[in-house]
């Protein structure tokens, strides 16, 4: 997945677990720009009577560089914490929540948003009310009014805290089946018959962190660029989720405690990177690190894994993808540096030398009427890796790119294969529609209407 | 900066903050390493237990210690958002002694 469970250890820790990242001028206000950052991963609406929630123990961040060195320039934080109002009962409300500050709500969850530039911190909001979750008919009647309530105004800023629908959409159940892609099963090494693939994360719900800010409060000059070539124009961004370096079980409160200085746990940037890119044995580490110190990393995107899979897994499909030996500059620039001038003509996402996973975003560049969910591989530079909109298709355009179809740029004596251009999961978007107004994200699938898959064993 | 409540009659003992923004460390002012020392069940006896006495900026609240190699003596002191790193063989080998039931 995007980066859903990607990890070993932070695949057991689900509410530190960030699984997308997003970023993206705001469609209707080209002055602002929209950040999201999503966490708990694959969340099964019916899941009560303890719904998914932030954790209170988990420090989140949206960082943001913007002076080419792979830092964060700028960090917005959001600490949570949730309240028990009747003590007396199991239940998560006791009565329709008709509003976020509706009583019969039995578990609210609040949060703090606090902006550090340049090292000073300055909160900006307290006590901000999260939406509840879906949880059916009865209990949330009119969540689109929760949804609504729960965005906050900032002064120019908008946030939004709670659950949404997942907007990714990835067929896990074949990938990860020795890298299987349904619509080409029968040209896999262990073939099977070719059939559609299937969105795995179709349904399930996610815990977004959505920001909306101005452009000028993000760029290295304050202003709103409207140049592309203007370095100043880029923005490198990515989320990071922090617990403290102790936790303990206190057994008189029967409850965890947290001490002790605050640690990276998980962190997002380009979709994909650590759950394709990095080995299991260093995905860990990979989570801990800070970008700016991803030169460590750097071989696993200049000579990917799955690189090399690929021609295995498809006899006699990726031939030129074989024999490529040399480091995978195309892909070193999409996900490492950002693209320099002169490699997509009138575009440049490039942050400077400092390999660094970041989602890369050119402000001058103007959201498009008719966005392609293919992004910049397919002619449209307002989409991924420019940036990440919600409705991109990043894993068909990351698959495409691993396949060779990218090299070209950085290399033109490379011809791809023709499936470099054709390979995908064969899923489509399948997930709740988007939005059209902050925070984008759908709203949440409720538990009363969630409907049971069927098991079947191979 | 030395910490004065463990200083004070113990030269060569050391206390720090280490800020673990796992990119940088710095050196700060230090303090409560002295106030760590007593939630840990010493043997009697031992010298520095009935001499030391809580400074006026002790931690007030609880407290976690993790001795990451015994072989060090090299404590860390999780107070708060901070971790207090303390160098002190003589602490760190009396806490390993009550760990070992001496």
């Amino acid at each position: 997945m995007s980066s859903h469970r990607e990890a070993p250890e932070i695949s057991k820790d689900p509410v530190a677990d960030s699984t997308d990242v997003y970023a993206f001028v705001s469609p209707k206000n080209p002055d602002m720009v929209t950040l999201i950052a999503n966490y708990v991963p694959l969340q099964q609406p019916n899941g009560g009577p303890n719904f998914f929630e932030f954790g209170d123990d988990v420090l989140y961040e949206i960082h943001i560089a913007n002076s080419g060195k792979g830092t964060a320039d700028i960090s917005y934080q959001f600490r949570f914490f949730s309240q028990i109002r009747n003590p007396k009962t199991f239940l998560y409300n006791i009565g329709p929540i008709a509003s976020i500050d509706d009583p019969n709500w039995n578990r609210p969850q609040f949060y703090s948003v606090t902006r550090i530039k340049n090292g000073k911190k300055k909160m900006l909001a307290k006590k901000l009310a999260c939406p509840p979750v879906n949880v059916g008919p009865r209990s949330t009647p009119d969540y689109a009014k929760l949804s609504k309530q729960a965005v906050h105004k900032l002064g120019k800023r908008k946030v939004f805290a709670g659950q949404r629908a997942d907007a990714f959409h990835v067929d896990l159940g074949s990938v990860f089946d020795l890298g299987a892609l349904r619509p080409f099963n029968e040209a896999h090494l262990i073939p099977l018959a070719a059939m559609d693939g299937i969105n795995s994360v179709q349904s399930y719900n996610v815990h977004s962190i959505a920001i909306e800010v101005p452009i000028k409060e993000v760029t290295r000059n304050g202003n709103v660029p409207s140049d592309a070539s203007d370095a100043g124009a880029v923005i490198g961004v990515w989320t990071s989720a922090k617990r403290q370096k102790s936790r303990m079980f206190n057994d008189a409160t029967a409850k965890y405690e947290s001490k002790g200085p605050w640690e990276q746990v998980s962190r997002l940037g380009n979709p994909l990177v650590n759950e394709v890119l990095i080995p299991m044995a260093d995905k860990d580490k990979w989570n801990h690190t800070a970008p700016r110190f991803d030169s460590r990393f750097a071989r696993y995107v200049n000579k990917p894994e799955l690189a090399v899979l690929l021609p295995v897994l498809y006899p006699g499909v990726f031939p030129n993808l074989a024999k490529y030996g040399k480091d995978r500059a195309d892909l070193n620039a999409i996900l490492m540096t950002g693209i320099p001038s002169g490699v997509v003509p009138g575009f440049q996402n490039y942050t400077g030398p400092v390999e660094s996973d970041m989602l890369r975003l050119n402000l001058a560049i103007k959201p498009t009427a008719k966005p392609n969910n293919l992004g910049l591989v397919a002619g449209d530079a307002q989409g991924f890796p420019n940036g990440r909109r919600i409705d991109d298709d990043v894993v068909t355009i990351e698959l495409r790119a691993i396949a060779g179809l990218t090299l070209p740029l950085v290399d033109p004596s490379f011809t791809p294969d023709g499936a470099a251009s054709a390979i995908e999961d064969g899923t489509t978007n399948t997930n709740a529609k988007a939005t059209n107004t902050f925070p984008y994200l759908g709203l949440p699938g409720s538990g009363y209407d969630t409907t049971q898959g069927k098991t079947k064993a191979s | 900066m030395i910490c004065e409540a463990l200083t004070a009659g113990r030269p060569g003992v050391k206390a720090v903050e280490l800020v673990t923004d796992t990119s940088r460390r710095k050196l700060l002012a230090a303090a409560g390493a002295g106030a760590a020392a007593g939630a840990v069940a010493l043997a009697p006896g031992a010298a520095y237990a009935a001499e030391t006495r809580r400074s006026g900026s002790s931690a007030q609240e609880s407290v976690v210690a993790h001795i990451k190699d015994h072989r060090s003596g090299t404590i860390s002191l999780m107070v708060g958002e901070r971790e207090v790193v303390v160098n002190d063989r003589d602490l760190v080998a009396r806490i390993l002694n009550a760990a070992g039931g001496k």
